[in-house]
């Protein structure tokens, strides 16, 4: 029979945490995964727009990164702009882990992602 | 002290507006009502809204994680309700992120659309979970599943048991809304 798992600790680590950016409350989620990083910020009650960010596999020293939408507005730079920004920061703190980013905001004009 | 009279008597916020004459209460007030904290997180938070509670307050976030051992394996479980969107994390023996798929009622006729966002080519284990779970809870769904391809009766034992909790979280829609599940 099916039974609950005891005594283990889930997987999957997970943060949650509401901050208040320019008036609009934001939730913002981190999940890891063991191949993955999901970051969700969020001030309309949906993912938004989806992007994947990761690190090239390249012989030279500085490394390059792919950032791409996979979901939602393609149109608006500077969300791929903040996945950039956080991917190479992560990439910089020693972790090769590519980015799942789910930016759902209000306003797009300038982008809060730290 | 008003608005805390009329709640007592089990009238709700509706009876309280009523009786000052308001039409709608404002977003500010209906905090009041909720039932559950607005950010949940914690291991295996088990939330009995009933679906009247986040149909129209701010639910924030709730966050549910639970694991099943079967013969098949062990299944991880991760739930993320937001306010109008779920989404859903499935790991088999693992905590890999998997393929991802999205799935969203469409017009005309509320017919339901999967995608594949990222893996999952040619291989759509999870796309048909992501799809129910888009007819059964009427939302936009987002399915993040690394089970194995070619394992159909992992896939439906998955399905199930995701569901199952779906149903107790009080997430999906009840069925005399006249839509098929």
């Amino acid at each position: 029979m099916d039974s609950s798992l005891s005594g283990q600790a889930f997987p999957v680590r997970h943060k949650n945490l509401s901050v208040d950016i320019k008036g609009h409350k934001t939730d913002i989620i981190l999940c890891s995964y063991d191949d993955h990083f999901l970051v969700i910020a969020t001030q309309i009650g949906s993912m938004g727009t989806i992007l994947h960010a990761r690190k090239e596999e390249g012989v030279s020293i500085h490394p390059t990164f792919n950032v791409s939408v996979v979901f939602g507005k393609r149109d608006e730079p500077m969300l791929v702009a903040c996945a950039r920004q956080l991917i190479e920061h992560m990439s910089n703190s020693g972790s090769s882990r590519p980015l799942v980013l789910a930016l759902g905001l209000r306003d797009h004009s300038v982008v809060q992602s730290q | 002290m008003f608005f805390n009279k009329h709640l007592n008597r089990g009238g709700g916020l509706n009876a309280a507006a009523a009786a000052i004459g308001m039409e709608s209460i404002p977003d500010g007030l209906r905090i009041a009502e909720e039932e559950t904290p607005s950010t949940g997180s914690s291991q295996s938070q088990i939330n009995h809204n009933n679906n009247r509670v986040c149909g129209y307050i701010d639910c924030g976030v709730h966050i549910t994680c639970f694991s099943e051992v079967s013969d098949n394996g062990t299944l991880h479980f991760q739930i993320i309700r937001l306010h109008k969107q779920i989404y859903a994390w499935i790991g088999c023996n693992s905590a890999k992120f998997g393929h991802l798929y999205a799935a969203a009622p469409t017009r005309p006729n509320n017919t339901v659309s999967v995608t594949s966002l990222l893996g999952g080519a040619s291989d759509n284990t999870g796309s048909g979970i992501a799809r129910r779970l888009a007819l059964k809870t009427g939302l936009n769904v987002i399915v993040a599943c690394n089970i194995p391809k070619n394992s159909p009766m992992l896939e439906a034992d998955a399905e199930k048991k995701l569901v199952q909790k779906l149903i107790n979280l009080g997430y999906t829609r009840p069925k005399s809304d006249g839509t098929s599940p």
